[in-house]
């Protein structure tokens, strides 16, 4: 809905939240390899612990380098606020953790990353809170699975690594009618390619570590509260509307609003769960966001190319990317290209799918997305090993699907590359086919 | 806390601690489209430091209902008849830009239960542009952007924040959308009298602290000048801050409002 600045987007990823400091004139976002800071006074001491004032106490709650990238990812998002944490799947763990309490539900889309499904299915399992998981897109199947007791509804934008795109309009037209937020997993995605608040998300997640910073260099992520969700008159989120006694009775929605949820997310899970980003790993993240726009653009052609040429390849049995046949909200929420994960099988099933993994020489075989550089994986032995055949068959993951990250080098020399594991592949489906 | 006034449910915020009329009163009162969680910081440390505080969302402001008041006198008016719900006696009067109108025309109303007045980015008189009030009649949250666009100094555009990884522009830009901003802008710029009331407080040598921001393009600082000398005090100007001063430099506002109010208590 709302801008959280008047800057355009590749501005904002050079410039937000910082300005040449005053001791040293430093252009580029120090280090503040730091743990704790000087109180002027007693009085100021527990001004700031009292949050009487703002500013910075000790690192596993604020940092000043982490505070630029969190400013900076909350107003390309165009949130009211952002918390940065050690992972993805942290800044996961502390939303979920801030709405949910023993007893109530969770309602999430069942294409998903597979370490999200085992926090969903089997972790807070443990701690009372339950999940049902949908086919998110579809509306009816999503409104009758959300209970009493639901406390939000979760997609990814982009899903890993099935590649649906999520309706988001309609998702959060859904939840909010029955007075639920939407809290969307948007790291295929990245800002530049679709800011999910301006379509209805209430609370935005990324892995920074992937394209955000896109260098294969830290793990980071973040949680982007975006301010407009009414916690108060849905109702159903005491840890906001309620006295917070170990905050002196704090009200979080009464006194910070729009920023309600960030400050419970500080004031709580960064102060007892700890899972602070590092300042070295912000400052790392930092260097990759300020050319994110710049990536993302070679990103998205080269994966567009890389469809169109795999599509014309004897030895592919078939190449999945949002954007072949988009759906008509595929194409309205990503008019810059549905981002760079493609997944796509070999003929010859399992075996031809290694045989291509381990021929390539240009392309890394590992588990992560989002670096610079080409990177394959096989889903079903690795990141989706954990799930059940009906959970992998839910996630759309056959065993035969091959995902691939697509960098930036130059598209031919990917081309290449993949040439060398097709002929591999095609080796292995003759063999097949002699014995 | 939540207090009945013209019965309608209207919410005071305290700071976090409760409301204590024993304790001397600080009265915050917000500007144009916001509500009390502009001074959410300021609020807290006066609350935890032997003041009970008394912010109020003026009537169809974010958590208080009723209608809105379509005049600064309506509003003093409205104030005095909050304040005296709660039975508290004297109070120290703080208002941003639009509040210190209030605050200016409640002053006359309160009589000798007011202590001090403390006004924060604004003037006696705050001319509102034409084009402004019509954007906020016909699109309330194109006028809350292009309005706090106008209203944060430099470093907030840039993206920086007193609290750390906060927005404050995206945090004002949600409450002020959904807010009165156009009766709110329209009450402002029909109020005539805040030159004569200011001169009026002087006369009677009511306490008073102007401070002002240094990059306030919606109330210069030469009108918060001259409202200082009506006033007959010495402005004090913050940097790097504009108009939306209690949001952009807490700290700073915080300990000039609380040395001058503090000075008056002891």
């Amino acid at each position: 809905m709302s801008k959280s600045s008047y800057l355009g987007a590749d501005t904002i990823a050079l410039h937000s939240g910082y300005q040449p400091e005053s001791d040293h004139g430093s252009r580029a976002v120090p280090i503040y390899q730091t743990t704790s800071y000087v109180f002027d006074s007693v009085d100021e001491a527990s001004a700031l612990f009292n949050v009487e004032q703002g500013g910075h106490i000790y690192s596993r709650i604020t940092n000043p380098t982490v505070a630029v990238l969190e400013q900076r990812l909350a107003a390309l998002e165009g949130g009211a606020g952002a918390i940065c944490t050690a992972s993805g799947m942290s800044a996961l763990f502390v939303s979920f953790f801030s709405l949910c309490s023993a007893g109530d539900h969770i309602v999430s889309a069942a294409q998903i990353y597979g370490s999200t499904v085992t926090l969903l299915k089997h972790s807070l399992k443990r701690f009372n809170i339950d999940c049902t998981f949908v086919d998110i897109n579809d509306q009816q199947a999503l409104g009758a699975a959300i209970q009493d007791n639901t406390k939000l509804v979760f997609c990814e934008s982009i899903g890993n690594p099935g590649l649906a795109v999520s309706n988001l309009p309609a998702i959060a037209k859904t939840a909010h009618a029955q007075g639920i937020p939407l809290v969307v997993d948007a790291t295929f995605a990245t800002p530049y390619l679709n800011n999910p608040i301006e379509h209805g998300a209430d609370v935005v997640v990324h892995s920074v570590t992937k394209w955000i910073g896109g260098h294969g260099v830290a793990v980071g992520g973040v949680v982007i509260d975006g301010g407009n969700f009414d916690w108060l008159k849905s109702g159903r989120f005491p840890t906001l509307t309620q006295p917070y006694e170990p905050f002196h009775g704090m009200n979080f929605w009464e006194e910070f609003g729009p920023a309600a949820l960030a400050m419970r997310i500080r004031c709580e899970s960064m102060r007892d769960i700890g899972a602070a980003m590092t300042p070295h790993n912000a400052f790392l993240l930092l260097q990759g966001l300020e050319t994110l726009n710049l990536r993302m653009q070679q990103h998205v052609s080269n994966a567009q190319a890389m469809v169109t040429w795999l599509q014309t390849q004897d030895a592919v049995a078939w190449v999945n990317h949002p954007d072949i046949n988009a759906e008509a909200h595929t194409k309205a929420l990503f008019p810059k290209g549905a981002g760079s994960m493609l997944t796509f099988g070999v003929k010859g099933g399992r075996d031809a799918g290694a045989a291509f993994i381990n021929a390539l020489q240009l392309s890394s075989n590992l588990a992560n997305v989002g670096d610079s550089r080409t990177l394959v994986l096989h889903p079903g032995s690795t990141t989706h090993s954990r799930l059940s055949e009906n959970d992998l068959i839910a996630a759309g993951i056959g065993a035969d699907l091959i995902r691939v990250s697509v960098g930036i080098e130059t598209l031919k020399d990917i081309q290449a590359d993949f040439s060398l594991g097709l002929r591999a592949a095609a080796k292995i489906l003759a063999q097949q086919a002699e014995a | 806390m939540y207090i009945q006034v013209d019965n309608a449910n209207t919410f005071i915020a305290t700071g976090g601690k409760p409301f204590a009329a024993h304790l001397p009163t600080v009265v915050l009162l917000h500007g144009s489209g916001t509500d009390h969680r502009c001074w959410a910081l300021q609020a807290r440390w006066f609350a935890f430091h032997g003041y009970s505080v008394f912010a109020p969302d003026f009537p169809a402001h974010s958590l208080s209902e009723g209608e809105a008041l379509t005049s600064i006198e309506l509003m003093a008016a409205w104030l005095v008849r909050a304040l005296d719900t709660t039975k508290v006696d004297k109070v120290h009067l703080v208002g941003h830009s639009q509040g210190f109108l209030v605050a200016l025309e409640a002053a006359g109303l309160l009589g000798d239960r007011l202590k001090s007045v403390t006004a924060l980015a604004t003037a006696s008189a705050i001319p509102v542009n034409p084009a402004l009030v019509e954007m906020a009649q016909s699109n309330p949250k194109v006028a809350a952007e292009m309005m706090l666009q106008w209203g944060f100094g430099s470093p907030h555009q840039y993206g920086a924040s007193s609290v750390p990884g906060m927005q404050p522009i995206g945090i004002g830009t949600r409450i002020m959308a959904n807010n009165p901003l156009a009766i709110d802008l329209i009450a402002c710029n029909a109020y005539e009298k805040g030159a004569e009331k200011a001169l009026q407080l002087a006369n009677i040598g009511c306490p008073s602290c102007v401070i002002l921001a240094a990059q306030d393009r919606m109330t210069p600082k030469k009108e918060g000048f001259k409202l200082a000398l009506d006033l007959n005090t010495a402005a004090q100007v913050i940097a790097d801050s504009g108009h939306m001063l209690p949001m952009e430099a807490p700290k700073e506002s915080l300990n000039l409002m609380k040395k001058f109010i503090q000075s008056l208590e002891t």
